[in-house]
């Protein structure tokens, strides 16, 4: 599958990045990477990984995204996960992945919203 | 409807993987699966499908439908890889394997009604999870 | 000399207590025994001279039996029904043969019958039992069988041929476990009866010939011979379709009575709300996690509110539960808020080392109503008075 499946929208310095709805593995190694290096690209301080079409999280999906998370973290980053489904939610938890670490926000809006008070305050106390 | 709806499909490459998922989604929502239940079934297709892969190399996938008093699905995965040297510790949810994955096992089994495991050290493996639609 | 020896088979043949008597080439009776008399309530003298035919419920029948032996030289275990005078009916068995002149030339026929009346009737009545006992086995509405240790089936009921769609000849001698959807189940099942003499209630499903489904639960036990040696199994199943279509019948009620009594609100924008009541069994709480999660997202809410104070008691597991449905939520990018702790469920929580210490919680809703607002960045103010 091509890479032309994940779209990466810049909004001041907040990643938008659209996972695609049924991503093979390669995509999503590939997205992990095509994030990392456009947050370096476009200084971005945050990141929203829009997961609403996603059908399926299974472990490695998982483990790809929290590595993400930590990844971005490490760079100065901070990635808020949102529009998970209904069905979605119900299989991860039950699967028992930990996603727990990772913030979450149930829609673009509110993940905007949450970076910017985050953020803010970050550029407050430095 | 008692009639015998099935397919198999080979495992042996990374593509497989979702090609799998997309087969039992389909077979899933065939039968009436719900939404929730139709997620179900295709992440523990996804994560059993993802270790054929990893630890066999190649493999089988299986499906068919399940009648009776009640209607289900049965995915059945078979490989002639190296086999599970310990079942019940591959059961243990946290465990991992060298590769720094987890079998996925234990979690599957919760998201299934049922589920088999045969496994022989240097034979493989087969694994049989079923589903029933609600009754 | 030959008076002696006359004499001495005359009082063997009259002690005889089975009737003796010898006819001749042209079927007439040439003499009889004092047993004969007894048997037939008449006379020697009444006798010799008649038809031997003539006693018997079926003349032909006795005539072809003397002839045989006139033919062939003897017969064995001949039955006939002889008949007393007074109308009494004797079964017997004649054992017969010619006897011959010195110069071996065929005098007439020698036959002896010996009564079986009483074993007749014991086996008559045998017969009326078991035929009594088939319409029984008949009469039943529930499929019986019978199995063989090697586990093929050696007899069926109407009832059995009806269930599975095929005929007696096509079940007997095929394998039991054969018409079940899981026959290995099936096999577990007799296997079960052989170890243990019997099994009760066990369920399967049967599969008909047009591949209907049926629910059973079989009762079973081993059955002997008379020497105690079990001989095979004896199966009645149960057909409990209706019992489990009732069954679904109040599942689904169930449902909807969960579904009316856990319903998730909407009580503000941004904030739902649902009261538990009731104990929460693993698939209550499955259901209520979906619907709330469901209804999260429909809703666009961040906060839930989840009050517990309708729920009793609470075991591991449905804290288990509790905690995922908790996780999911916030998965979703909400979170919930859980109110109506009641002392019993706080301990029993901590007992069981369920850590909820990421979790708000307040005691009532109303309280749990401020967080959520607070979350929501909102204030309720009061108006001020303008008189």
């Amino acid at each position: 599958m091509a890479n032309g499946n994940i779209s990466v929208i810049k909004i001041k310095d907040i990643l938008l990045v659209t996972v695609p709805s049924d991503p093979d593995d390669m995509t999503v190694s590939q997205l992990q990477e095509q994030v990392l290096y456009a947050m370096e690209r476009h200084s971005a301080r945050g990141l929203i990984l829009d997961i609403s079409t996603v059908e399926t999280i299974d472990s490695f999906f998982a483990r790809t995204v929290s590595e993400t998370v930590k990844m971005v973290a490490l760079m100065g980053g901070l990635t808020v996960l949102t529009g998970m489904r209904a069905c979605v939610a119900v299989t991860t938890t039950q699967l028992g992945l930990s996603l727990d670490k990772t913030l979450t926000a149930l829609d673009v809006d509110r993940a905007m919203e949450m970076l910017a008070t985050a953020l803010d305050n970050t550029e407050g106390r430095t | 409807m008692n009639s015998h709806h099935g397919g198999e499909m080979v495992i042996d490459n990374e593509n497989d993987i979702v090609m799998a998922r997309k087969s039992v989604r389909e077979a899933a929502v065939a039968l009436g699966f719900g939404v929730t239940d139709v997620t179900r079934i295709v992440t523990a297709a996804s994560e059993l499908t993802r270790n054929i892969y990893v630890y066999a190399g190649s493999g089988v996938m299986r499906w068919h439908t399940l009648n009776g008093n009640a209607t289900g699905l049965e995915l059945v995965f078979e490989d002639h890889g190296p086999g599970i040297a310990d079942l019940s510790l591959a059961m243990q949810p946290g465990y991992t394997t060298g590769k720094g994955l987890g079998m996925g096992l234990p979690g599957s089994k919760r998201l299934m009604d049922e589920m088999d495991v045969h496994s022989e050290i240097g034979q493989g493996t087969t694994i049989r999870i079923r589903k029933w639609l609600p009754r | 000399m030959a008076t002696q020896t006359a004499d001495y088979t005359r009082s063997l043949i009259e002690a005889s207590l089975d009737p003796l008597v010898t006819i001749a080439p042209d079927g007439k009776i040439t003499d009889v025994n004092a047993a004969t008399e007894s048997i037939t309530g008449c006379s020697r003298t009444e006798l010799i001279g008649t038809d031997f035919s003539n006693y018997f419920t079926d003349p032909e029948k006795a005539r072809n039996g003397y002839q045989e032996v006139f033919r062939e030289g003897q017969v064995r275990d001949y039955p006939l029904e002889l008949r007393h005078r007074d109308g009494r009916v004797a079964s017997v068995l004649y054992n017969a043969s010619v006897y011959r002149d010195e110069k071996g030339a065929v005098v007439g026929v020698f036959a002896a019958a010996r009564d079986i009346t009483g074993r007749k009737q014991a086996e008559d009545a045998l017969q009326r039992a078991t035929a009594y006992t088939r319409s029984l086995i008949e009469a039943s509405l529930d499929p019986l069988v019978t199995i063989a240790p090697n586990g093929k089936i050696t007899d069926v009921n109407a009832a059995t041929e009806s269930i599975t769609g095929r005929s007696r000849q096509e079940l007997i001698g095929t394998d039991f476990c054969g018409y079940f959807t899981f026959p290995e189940k099936a096999r577990e099942g007799y296997q079960q009866v052989f170890r243990e003499g019997l099994v009760r209630d066990y369920p399967l499903e049967l599969r008909q010939r047009d591949g209907r489904v049926t629910s059973v639960l079989y009762n079973a036990s081993v059955y002997r011979d008379e020497e105690g040696e079990v001989v095979g199994v004896f199966a009645a199943a149960r057909d409990i379709t209706e019992r489990k279509l009732a069954e679904e019948r109040i599942r689904q009620q169930s449902r909807e009575i969960l579904e009316l009594s856990t319903p998730v609100m909407q009580v503000w924008e941004g904030v739902v709300a649902v009261p538990l009541i009731g104990c929460l069994d693993s698939q209550r709480t499955q259901q209520f996690m979906e619907r709330l999660l469901d209804r999260i997202v429909e809703t666009n809410s961040p906060v839930a509110l989840v009050d517990i104070m309708g729920v009793p008691t609470i075991d591991t597991q449905t804290a288990q539960h509790l905690i995922e449905t908790i996780t999911a939520v916030r998965l979703l990018g909400a979170q919930v808020v859980l109110t109506g702790v009641r002392p019993a469920i706080a301990q029993t929580l901590v007992h069981l080392g369920i850590d909820l210490s990421g979790i708000t919680t307040r005691s009532s809703m109303a309280a749990g109503l401020l967080v959520a607002l607070d979350l929501l960045k909102l204030q309720v103010v009061k108006k001020s008075d303008t008189r």
